[in-house]
């Protein structure tokens, strides 16, 4: 996983608001004006956000219209996704070492009646 | 270990583990650097060092090697919060190459005491930077349920739609 997209998706994720408008664009794609009608700032506030979010990569917006719709795209936040999967295994497998670890210190406290 | 879980709700990983042990030996178990080291670690990998300064502000380093070709992985961080036994508060970052700094994260521990067994529930967040890591503890995974789910359908339509 290249390292900088990683910590360019997570930049433009630390914001609330960017969170909203990729929550709203999972329902549907949806214009500058229609992102912006529930969301309590002004459209060119909102154009800013926009503009972050395309050059992270997790939207696109089309061309042949006005309106240019926004759509929500998947493959940044695939690899935050597979960030999660990657340290969802490694612990996994550290806390099923860690229930042998305290198994076996049970043990030793019940063999001669006192924790190690 | 009588039960556990865990979800990925976007950018945070909750895991839930249940350990029959009181959570003073669980607590123990992440505190003490030898206790560390002879759990830290996926099941192919074996920690050959750990240096923990456990307290608030306290630094802690571990070499991961991989049993099987003896590659090392380097990781560090810094504890933030040390509350014997409920809760540990740790940065987590890969020193990719040793010596650097990786994408941060913040992991948070807490062991809840269930009839003489442990509730441990164990929960990494990812941030970009310093700045963020501080504003955005309780931040992340409000939202993503949604997200989440968008992620899975489309990982079976590879174009993206």
């Amino acid at each position: 996983m290249a390292v900088d997209q990683l910590s360019g998706t997570l930049a433009a994720l630390a914001d609330p608001t960017r969170r909203a408008i990729l929550e709203r664009l999972t329902a549907s794609d949806a214009t500058l004006t229609e992102i912006a009608a529930p969301l309590p700032m002004s459209i060119p506030a909102v154009a800013k956000h926009l503009r972050v979010l395309e050059r992270a990569g997790l939207i696109t917006r089309g061309r042949a219209a006005q309106a240019r719709p926004c759509r929500l795209a998947a493959g940044p936040l695939a690899e935050v996704s597979d960030w999660v999967a990657r340290y969802r295994r490694y612990w996994d497998e550290s806390f099923d070492r860690l229930d042998e670890h305290l198994r076996t210190l049970r043990e030793d406290t019940d063999d001669d009646g006192q924790e190690r | 270990m009588t039960d556990k879980s865990d979800s990925a709700t976007g950018l945070g990983l909750t895991i839930q583990r249940t350990f029959d042990a009181p959570r003073e030996r669980v607590f123990r178990a992440w505190a003490d650097p030898e206790q560390l080291a002879a759990w830290w670690g996926p099941k192919d990998c074996r920690a050959t060092l750990v240096e923990a300064d456990v307290r608030a502000a306290g630094a802690w380093r571990t070499c991961i090697r991989h049993v099987a070709d003896g590659t090392e992985y380097w990781c560090s961080g810094v504890y933030r919060e040390v509350v014997p036994p409920d809760r540990l508060v740790l940065t987590f970052a890969w020193e990719e190459p040793p010596g650097s700094r990786g994408d941060e994260s913040v992991i948070t521990v807490t062991f809840a005491d269930e009839h003489g067994k442990t509730r441990m529930t164990f929960h990494q967040a990812a941030f970009h930077s310093v700045e963020q890591r501080d504003e955005h503890v309780s931040g992340w995974d409000e939202c993503f349920t949604d997200l989440a789910k968008y992620l899975s359908e489309r990982r079976t339509r590879p174009n993206g739609g």
